[in-house]
C-alpha cells in the first residue's frame, strides 16, 4: 500500500526532467564572500511558526536570511528547531505575502483590492470608524477586536481596549484550551506548568505531543525514561512511541479518569498525607465517586479499555514516585471537557503530584514590570456580552461562538459594527465557517492586520500588511516557571516590501484616530465636556490619555532597553541582545552530551515553592448555576452513534500549524493536503480505497476529501487534519488542497468557559 | 583532516522532518519532494485490528548516503567524477559529472538524486561545502534534531563523542553483506 499519509518514502528517481526549479529559501552557496561589502551575522530571534516561541539564531548574509539554527541558551526549546521552525525562511520570503496596504474594491471575499499608501488606508479607516462611533454615541464596544498571536496580544489589547475603549476582545482561548486553564486555576488556584521531564510515569489522553510539538514537553518526553501511557481513538506517533497504548472511543477519557479516581479512593492508593493537608471537600468527592460506582468495569463499558488494564494503570500510576497525568493543550473536544480537565488535575493531586518534581508545578516565573499607560475613561462604552450564559468564561478573551451567535441573532445588547482582526484566521479557525462569513458580512468595517492573504484577510475592507516575526523586535517576554528565563525577539532583517510591525501600524492608526475620536467623546461624554470647560480641550486630551499613539512614541527597541535595564540591569539586557535569552545560569550551562544541555542545576529549579493553596474538589458556583460541581458522567456522553454515522475528530500534522503554514513552500512538500482517516475494515466493507474521494456530510455542510483507510483509527471515527482547504486563491500553494474541518464541524460550545467543542459532530459519508 | 561518520540513536526518532527541512535550507536543495539528501523512512507496519494493534514492527530510519569506505558509486562512475575527500567524505567533481546516472544505479542505499539546478547527481556530504567549510562542527540535521539522535564526528578521534558512543553501544550498518563498509551506524 502506498503511504500517502505517513512518511515520505524515498522516491525512485526516473527521468532527468530538467524542468523549472525552485530552490529552498534563498540559500545557495554563493561567491558573495568575495564582495567587498559582505556581511554575515548570527542574530538571536524567537520563532513564531507556532505558539511555542522557540529560540534560534538567524544566519544573515548581506541582509538576507540564509538559515535558521537552534539557540542553545534557551531552557524552553532545548537547542532544537522543528521542521516548521526551520521553514520560517519560507514564511519570510513567501511570494504570496501581503506586501502593501490594500483597500477592497470588489465584494467581500472575492479578492479584488487596490494598492494604497499607508496614509490612504488609515484615512479610510478613520472615515468609517468615526462615523460608526459617532452613530453609536461613543459606545466604543461597537468595535470588536481579536488577535490570535501571542507575543503582541497585550500591546494590541492596550490599543483597542485600554486606549480606544472597547470591551469586546476575542482571542483563540475559547477555540483552544480555556477549559484546561480554568479547570486547573479553579481546582488548585493556579494554571501551573507540567514538569514532564521530572515525571516517572506519564499518562497522556488525546494530546499528540510528537505530532503537535510543545516545548519543552515534547523534547523532554524524548529525552526522559518515564513510562508513557497514551489514550487516543487514533494511533498517533505519540501512541506509536508509548510504552502502553490504550485505544478508546472519542470523548470517553472522562470515564477512564473517573475510574482511576475510583480505584485510588476505593483501594486507598492516593497520597493520604497530601490529601489530608490540601484537599477541600474530599469527603464529597469520595462519596460522589463511590456512590456512582465508577469502577474499572463500568469504565470499560464506556471507553472500550479493558477493566483489568485500567486497574493495572491505576496501580502503576499511584505507586509511581512522580506520576503525571498530562493536562493537554489545544482544543476542547467534548461537552464534558471542563470536568475532564478537572478530573485530570484531581488525579494528579490525589497522587500528591502538585507543587513537586514531576507534577503540576507552580514554580517561580520572572515578573516583568509593566509600562504605565494613561487610559481614557469612556462613560458610553458598554461591557462585553459574550459571557452571558457562561458560568466562568475568560474575561480576557471571551467566547467566540457565543459572541458570533449573539451578533448574528441580533441578541447583542448593542450593534457590533467594526472588527479589527490581527493574525487570527477566523474564517478557518472556528466551527461553521458560513456563520463567520455571515457575521463579517454584517460589519460596516473590517480591518485585517496579517502577513498572509488568508481567507479572513479577503473578507476585509482594509488590509494592513504586518511584517513577519523575523523583521521586528517585540517586547521582552518572561518564560516558564520551573526553569524561568527571559527571552527577546530581536529584529533579524528590516521589514520587507511596505510591511510594518504591529506597533508601527498602531502608531500610524493612533495618530490618525486620536483627535477625531476625542471629538466624538467630547460630543457625548458629559464628564469630558466638564473637563474641557474646566481645563481646556488640549489639557483634557493629554491628561485624559486620549493620545492613542502614546504607547508607541518610542520604538520597541528603546522601550525594551529602558524596561530591561531598569529592572534587570545592563548585563541582562546585553545577554538578551546577543544571546536572545537570559537566565541566572546561562554562563554555567552544562552539556549533557551531543549538544543537549542542562540549564538550571537541579537543586536550583523551582519544583516546590512556598504556597498557600487548596485542592478544590467541589465548585459551589457550578452547583448554583445548575452544573456538576464535581466530575460526573452522564449517559449523554456515551459514545453511541446513529446508524451509518461517524464521529469526526480533528488534529494536526507535525509540519503544520493550523492554517498558518499550509502555504509554506517547504512544508507543503511533507503534507500538501489532508486525507480523511477511516478504519481499514470499515473502508473495505464500504468498498472505499485509498485516494477515493468521499463526501463528508454533517448537519451543517458537506466537503469532499480523499480517503486514507488505516487500521490506526477506531471504527465509527473519522479523522482529518485541521488547516487545509483554504478558499483564498491568493495562497497559491494552499488553495484547493484538501478540505477544511470547520466547514462541517457544528458550532456547539460548552457553557462553563464558552469553548467550542470540536469533537461533537457526527458525519455520514458517500463515495463520489 | 578527519574521518567523519555519523551514528543514529534511531529509536528516538519521532519522524518530525526537522532534519530534512534543515538540510534543504542549509544546502539550498531544490524544492520538490523528490529532491533530498536525507530522509526518514518508515519501516514496517502497524499490524492488526485497531483495538489490538501491534506497534513494535514499525521504526523510523534515518536514510542518507552511508559514506561507504568501499563505495559502489565511486567505482561505477565512468567519468571518475567521484572521490573521497580529505575528511573521508564521498564527494563529486561536479564538472566531471555528465549525468550518466551510473552512481545512482550502483548505490544500494538509494542515496542520490538528480540535482536539476547543477545538472549533477547529489547526496549528503555532511554539509561539507556549507557548515564544515565555514568551520562549524555540526551538520544541519544533527544540530536541529529535537531528539539529538545524530552523533556526528571524527571516527579516528578516540575522544570524539561518536567514537565513544560506538565503543559503548552495540550498533549495526545497513546491508553489511554488500561489503561497502558504511561509516553510518545505527545504535541498538
Amino acid at each position: 500500500m502506498q503511504k500517502i499519509e505517513i512518511s515520505r518514502r524515498k522516491f525512485m528517481q526516473g527521468s532527468v526532467a530538467l524542468c523549472v526549479y525552485a530552490t529552498s529559501s534563498f540559500s545557495t552557496t554563493t561567491s558573495s564572500s568575495k564582495l567587498s561589502n559582505f556581511t554575515e551575522e548570527n542574530i538571536p530571534y524567537l520563532c513564531n511558526m507556532c505558539r511555542n516561541k522557540c529560540a534560534g539564531f538567524a544566519r544573515v548574509v548581506n541582509n538576507k536570511v540564509e538559515k535558521l539554527n537552534p539557540n542553545k541558551y534557551f531552557p524552553k526549546s532545548r537547542n532544537m528547531l522543528c521542521p516548521k521552525g526551520n521553514a520560517g525562511i519560507d514564511a519570510l520570503y513567501d511570494i504570496d505575502r501581503l506586501k502593501y496596504p490594500l483597500i477592497r474594491i470588489g465584494d467581500r471575499g472575492d479578492g479584488r483590492y487596490k494598492r494604497v499608501t499607508w496614509d490612504e488606508a488609515n484615512e479610510y479607516i478613520k472615515e468609517k470608524l468615526v462615523t460608526i462611533i459617532d452613530e453609536e454615541k461613543d459606545n466604543r464596544s461597537t468595535l470588536a477586536f481579536c488577535n490570535g498571536e501571542g507575543f503582541n496580544k497585550d500591546e494590541y489589547i492596550k490599543f483597542f481596549g485600554s486606549k480606544i475603549g472597547s470591551a469586546n476582545f476575542l482571542d483563540e482561548g475559547s477555540i483552544c484550551l480555556n477549559t484546561k486553564l480554568g479547570a486547573t486555576q479553579l481546582t488548585i488556584g493556579d494554571v501551573g506548568e507540567m514538569d514532564v521531564a521530572g515525571s516517572d510515569y506519564l499518562i497522556i489522553s488525546g494530546a499528540n505531543r510528537y505530532e503537535s510539538l510543545i516545548t519543552p514537553d515534547s523534547v523532554d518526553m524524548i529525552h526522559s525514561s518515564q513510562k508513557l501511557v497514551v489514550l487516543d481513538p487514533r494511533c498517533t506517533v505519540t501512541a506509536l512511541k508509548a510504552d502502553e497504548y490504550l485505544p478508546l472511543y472519542p470523548g470517553t477519557d472522562l470515564a477512564f479518569c473517573l475510574s482511576l479516581i475510583y480505584t485510588a479512593i476505593k483501594e486507598k492508593l492516593y497520597n493520604e498525607t497530601y490529601v489530608k493537608e490540601y484537599f477541600k471537600d474530599f469527603d464529597k468527592l469520595e462519596e460522589h465517586i463511590l456512590s456512582n460506582n465508577y469502577t474499572p468495569l463500568w469504565a470499560e463499558s464506556k471507553t472500550h479499555i479493558p477493566a483489568k488494564k485500567i486497574e493495572q494503570i491505576a496501580h502503576q500510576f499511584f505507586k509511581a514516585q512522580r506520576p503525571l497525568y498530562y493536562l493537554g493543550r489545544r482544543s476542547v473536544w467534548s461537552a464534558n471537557d471542563f470536568q475532564l480537565r478537572r478530573a485530570m488535575v484531581l488525579i494528579n493531586a490525589l497522587a500528591g503530584s502538585v507543587n513537586r518534581e514531576g507534577g503540576i508545578i507552580f514554580g517561580k516565573p520572572f515578573t516583568l514590570e509593566k509600562e504605565e499607560i494613561n487610559e481614557p475613561y469612556y462613560n458610553a462604552s458598554e461591557g462585553r456580552f459574550d459571557l452571558d450564559g457562561i458560568v466562568y468564561g475568560s474575561q480576557k478573551g471571551g467566547s467566540w461562538l457565543n459572541f458570533r451567535e449573539k451578533v448574528l441573532s441580533n441578541k447583542a445588547p448593542y450593534p457590533v459594527r467594526a472588527m479589527f482582526i490581527r493574525k487570527h484566521n477566523i474564517m478557518q479557525n472556528m466551527p461553521n465557517i458560513a456563520k463567520t462569513k455571515e457575521m463579517l458580512g454584517k460589519m460596516d468595517l473590517v480591518v485585517v492586520l496579517d502577513t498572509m492573504p488568508s481567507d479572513t484577510a479577503l473578507m476585509a475592507d482594509v488590509i494592513l500588511p504586518e511584517c513577519t516575526y523575523l523583521e521586528r523586535e517585540d517586547m521582552v517576554v518572561s518564560f516558564n516557571r520551573l526553569e524561568p528565563s527571559l527571552a527577546l525577539r530581536n529584529q533579524v532583517i528590516k521589514p520587507l516590501y511596505e510591511s510594518k510591525s504591529m506597533q508601527d501600524i498602531l502608531k500610524g492608526l493612533g495618530k490618525k484616530l486620536s483627535k477625531p475620536l476625542f471629538d466624538i467623546s467630547a460630543k457625548y461624554d458629559e464628564d469630558l465636556q466638564d473637563s474641557i470647560k474646566e481645563i481646556g480641550a488640549r489639557k483634557s486630551f493629554v491628561e485624559g490619555g486620549y493620545d492613542l499613539a502614546e504607547l508607541y512614541k518610542e520604538n520597541t527597541t528603546k522601550r525594551n532597553q529602558k524596561l530591561i535595564k531598569k529592572q534587570f540591569g545592563d548585563d541582562i539586557y546585553n545577554s538578551l541582545k546577543t544571546k536572545g535569552v537570559w537566565h541566572p545560569f546561562i554562563e554555567q550551562e552544562k552539556e549533557l552530551g551531543n549538544d543537549y544541555y542542562e540549564y538550571y542545576p537541579k537543586e536550583k529549579r523551582f519544583y516546590t515553592v512556598k504556597r498557600d493553596y487548596k485542592v478544590h474538589c467541589y465548585l459551589k458556583k457550578l452547583k448554583k448555576s445548575g452544573f456538576d460541581p464535581m466530575p460526573t458522567w452522564h449517559n449523554k456522553y456515551d459514545f453511541i452513534l446513529p446508524k451509518d454515522n461517524f464521529r469526526l475528530i480533528t488534529g494536526r500534522y507535525i509540519t503544520s500549524t493550523q492554517t498558518a503554514t499550509t502555504n509554506n513552500a517547504m512544508l507543503k512538500e511533507f503534507q500538501e493536503k489532508n486525507y480523511v482517516w477511516i478504519n481499514d475494515r470499515v473502508a473495505k466493507k464500504l468498498e472505499i480505497q485509498e485516494g477515493d474521494s468521499l463526501v463528508l456530510s454533517s448537519p451543517i455542510n458537506s466537503i469532499v476529501i480523499q480517503a486514507y483507510p488505516t487500521n490506526k483509527i477506531a471504527p465509527q471515527v473519522l479523522w482529518f487534519a485541521h488547516g487545509f482547504g483554504t478558499s483564498s486563491e491568493e495562497l497559491t500553494n494552499a488553495y484547493g488542497k484538501g478540505a477544511s474541518d470547520n466547514m462541517i464541524i457544528e458550532d456547539k460550545f460548552e457553557k462553563i468557559y464558552g469553548c467550542a467543542t470540536m469533537h461533537e459532530t457526527n458525519i455520514t459519508i458517500r463515495k463520489l | 583532516m578527519a574521518n567523519y561518520g555519523m551514528a543514529f540513536d534511531y529509536k528516538l526518532c519521532i519522524n518530525c522532518h526537522a532534519c530534512e527541512v534543515a538540510c534543504k535550507e542549509e544546502n539550498g536543495i531544490d524544492l520538490g519532494a523528490k529532491n533530498h539528501r536525507l530522509w526518514i523512512q518508515e519501516e514496517g507496519d502497524v499490524e492488526g485490528d485497531f483495538w489490538n494493534l501491534e506497534r513494535d514492527k514499525i521504526s523510523f530510519m534515518q536514510r542518507q548516503c552511508q559514506e561507504c569506505q568501499d563505495a559502489p558509486c565511486l567505482k561505477a562512475c565512468p567519468n571518475g567524477a567521484i572521490y573521497i575527500d580529505e575528511n573521508g567524505i564521498v564527494r563529486l567533481h561536479k564538472e566531471k559529472c555528465d549525468l550518466t546516472l551510473a552512481c545512482m544505479k550502483a548505490c544500494p542505499y538509494d542515496a542520490r538524486y538528480i540535482d536539476e539546478k547543477n545538472h549533477v547527481t547529489d547526496k549528503c556530504i555532511f554539509c561539507a561545502d556549507t557548515r564544515l567549510s565555514r568551520g562549524e562542527i555540526t551538520t544541519a540535521c544533527q544540530i536541529t534534531c529535537p531528539a539529538k539522535l545524530r552523533y556526528f564526528g571524527d571516527l579516528d578521534d578516540e575522544e570524539s563523542e561518536i567514537s565513544k558512543v560506538l565503543k559503548a553501544r552495540k550498533h549495526f550498518t545497513l546491508k553489511p553483506e554488500l561489503g561497502t563498509k558504511p561509516k553510518l551506524f545505527y545504535l541498538e
